[in-house]
């Protein structure tokens, strides 16, 4: 493997080294593909004339260490789409076999893996990781190997800068574009409904901030006077300063850029200074099951963006629930449904194209994924040259002390509540 | 900046003050009457907010009836604790080695504190956590109000204790000098352990006082013990009306610092004030010489 990883590492440009990766790949394929048709049935995979033999998808996950907990939620999410694909009768006609390897939540491990799959094991296909962590080192490898690579985690938007050709993130949004929805419902409102002013606070952290500035930049670019910006660090205990500065400004809207702990101190301490803002979104937070056992009743017509819901109507998120549950006894979460969405995303565009294996394949449907739409558990995705989805989260909301979803309207369950009632 | 957010920022900078002031109090006594440097304070405070939270979801109690069962119990840990483990430091390397101790005393309390009630953020549910009172425009919650009233009077009973009992003469004696307080007959190392004894009783106290209006989670001991460090050295460690003065100060300069500056920057004041006290007037501020004066 030593001059393979070297390669990788390598600062050849990617036309070079994926050319070369073509020919070494090429000749391990003649390689594979002759023992392969003296062990009749092997796992192997690999030729793309066998219309029999199962198509081979090459996975690597964080299946222990750091990211164990949404690696093996992935993995989970990864064996329903392979499990409901082949009761339906495969992948055009042919049966679809998961090969997955734990890459220890390691970075190192992760490069290894890829290479593995498709210089040695010639998989036809790759799904990727858990975390950009782990994202933007293996897809650099599928690159060099000139294969697709669409991948269920990776919302920061440093994957979407790297300049990858391959790369696809099989979600409805990365974090600037999560409170969308809600910033077309505020700009749209008429005139003397809309509201003018703007508070901001967000946690000092690239995703937080992500979705907080997402929001607050297209509201001032809407004509809404942005009043109070706060940021402040993640061991911030004291939020009440904060809360007085906002509530002094008497934003209509607030926006909070929080994870858990920030945002449960940040609400209790605006309700305490009795400021009541028309709408009031905070990310993350309000999603979790503890959300309301820490402030009570009083989280009426607060808002949350989220990529994922098992409620939704899209068609095949009804099926999908369905099944899954069938096998675990309980919903998929987000991890479960953006690893599906992976397995929908390069289904789509191999049944399109008519193809499964390496080489001249896997550009095609590349080619395909730049052009096509698909329809998948998350709702209909498109994609921009960098492979950045051109979707957005949906948004939830406090609801009669259930939470929701208000937006968009053709998924809504719920009317979205404006101005928010008082808390 | 307008005049109803100074009004609000100084509020709450000085009832902000006031639990710095309590969370305080028990280090600075350590210190002064043994001169252990107690890393383990702020995971006592944490473990209380703990038992106040638990007793409030599973038997639906208000916290602050908890501390009929968390005071004593503090206490007692305290003179078991000093009799057990600090005595057998080494007098001449006590303060050092003192830190390492209790630095293993604090990760042992968080690690049951999350083994137990796991690593999930908490926080207690009451029916007037937001809660207000309006006073000229501005807004003081109720919770905070609680934990401040429950500040000031356990500040001033540790006070009348120190000044006017015969145990209080005693402890004193023993921090002002040992050997002395010794020759004239005070057991100082019984004493030195009611003391020990009493600083985690505020820490039980103050603890619960923290638990009214925040979340907690077993970590959460990492981000007090810095800025109650730089209070009691501010104000002269040994000195509680010093550790409270400090306090109130560090409280209200961080709060009203917060509105030009922002958060990042505001919490800043307790390293400059550190700071510049080692550099100014390294027995503290508002002590005067190291553990003279209560």
């Amino acid at each position: 493997m030593a001059p393979l990883t070297r390669r990788t590492r390598g600062t050849s440009t990617v036309r070079r080294g994926r050319g070369r990766a073509l020919t070494a790949a090429a000749a391990a394929a003649a390689l594979v593909g002759l023992s392969a048709c003296a062990t009749a049935g092997g796992g192997g995979g690999g030729g793309g004339d066998d219309t029999d033999s199962p198509i081979t998808i090459g996975i690597s996950l964080p299946l222990t260490g750091d990211f164990s907990e949404p690696g093996k939620g992935v993995q989970r999410g990864y064996e329903a789409w392979a499990q409901i694909v082949n009761e339906n009768g495969g992948l055009l006609g042919r049966q679809v076999e998961l090969k997955i390897l734990d890459d220890q939540s390691n970075a190192d491990r992760v490069v290894a893996d890829y290479e593995v799959l498709i210089a040695q094991d010639e998989v036809d296909l790759v799904f990727g990781p858990f975390s950009t962590r782990l994202v933007v080192p293996s897809a650099r490898v599928a690159e060099e190997y000139g294969m697709l690579f669409v991948e269920p985690a990776g919302a920061a938007a440093e994957v979407f800068e790297q300049g990858f050709e391959n790369l696809f993130y099989a979600a409805p949004a990365i974090a600037e574009d999560h409170y969308n929805y809600l910033a077309e419902q505020i700009l749209a409102m008429p005139d003397g409904e809309r509201p003018t002013t703007v508070a901001v606070a967000s946690m000092d952290d690239p995703f937080a901030q992500g979705t907080a500035y997402g929001l607050r930049d297209k509201l001032e670019e809407g004509g809404l006077t942005i009043v109070a910006d706060e940021v402040y660090p993640p061991n911030t205990t004291d939020f009440s300063p904060i809360a007085a500065k906002i509530a002094d400004s008497g934003a209509d809207v607030v926006i909070g850029g929080t994870q858990y702990q920030d945002a449960v101190n940040l609400i209790v301490a605006l309700q305490q200074l009795n400021y009541q803002p028309q709408i009031a979104a905070f990310s993350t937070a309000p999603t979790n099951p503890e959300f309301s056992a820490a402030i009570g009743s009083r989280t009426e017509g607060i808002l949350s963006p989220t990529g994922y819901t098992p409620d939704a109507s899209w068609p095949s998120n009804v099926d999908f629930v369905e099944k899954y549950t069938e096998i675990h006894g309980n919903p998929p979460g987000e991890d479960e449904a953006n690893a599906y969405t992976t397995g929908q995303v390069v289904a789509a565009a191999v049944e399109a194209v008519g193809c499964a294996e390496q080489g001249e394949c896997q550009q095609q449907l590349i080619d395909w994924l730049r052009d096509n739409e698909v329809e998948t558990v998350v709702g209909p995705l498109t994609w921009d040259e960098t492979g950045k989805p051109q979707g957005a989260h949906l948004i939830q909301q406090y609801v009669d002390g259930q939470i929701e979803i208000v937006l968009p309207a053709d998924a809504a369950e719920a009317e979205l509540i404006f101005p928010k009632p008082a808390w | 900046m307008t005049g109803s957010l100074l009004l609000q920022s100084l509020i709450l900078g000085v009832l902000l003050g006031g639990l710095y002031a309590l969370l305080a109090a028990g280090l600075t006594l350590y210190f002064g009457v043994m001169r252990v440097v107690m890393i383990a304070h702020a995971s006592f405070l944490v473990l209380a907010a703990y038992l106040a939270w638990y007793a409030n979801t599973e038997l639906g109690i208000d916290p602050l009836l908890t501390l009929v069962v968390t005071v004593p119990l503090f206490f007692g840990i305290g003179v078991f604790m000093q009799r057990l483990l600090i005595t057998r430091l080494r007098p001449a390397t006590l303060t050092m080695m003192s830190v390492l101790l209790t630095f293993a005393v604090a990760l042992t309390i968080e690690g049951v504190i999350g083994f137990v009630w796991g690593g999930t953020q908490r926080r207690i549910q009451l029916p007037y956590s937001s809660a207000s009172l309006e006073i000229f425009g501005a807004r003081i919650a109720v919770v905070k109000l609680i934990a401040f009233g429950l500040a000031a009077l356990s500040l001033l009973a540790l006070y009348l204790l120190m000044k006017h009992t015969r145990f209080g003469q005693a402890l004193r004696a023993t921090i002002q000098h040992p050997e002395a307080a010794q020759l004239v007959g005070i057991r100082t190392d019984r004493v030195a352990g009611l003391g020990f004894g009493l600083g985690l009783a505020t820490a039980a106290l103050g603890g619960t006082a923290l638990s009214l209006d925040a979340t907690i989670y077993p970590s959460l001991h990492w981000h007090w013990i810095g800025p109650l460090m730089a209070i009691i050295v501010v104000g002269g460690l040994g000195s509680i009306p010093g550790a409270a003065i400090a306090a109130l100060v560090l409280g209200v300069g961080q709060s009203l610092l917060q509105v030009p500056l922002g958060t990042t920057w505001a919490q800043t004041i307790f390293y400059v004030a550190l700071f510049v006290t080692l550099m100014v007037r390294p027995q503290g501020f508002f002590g005067g010489r190291l553990a003279q004066r209560f």
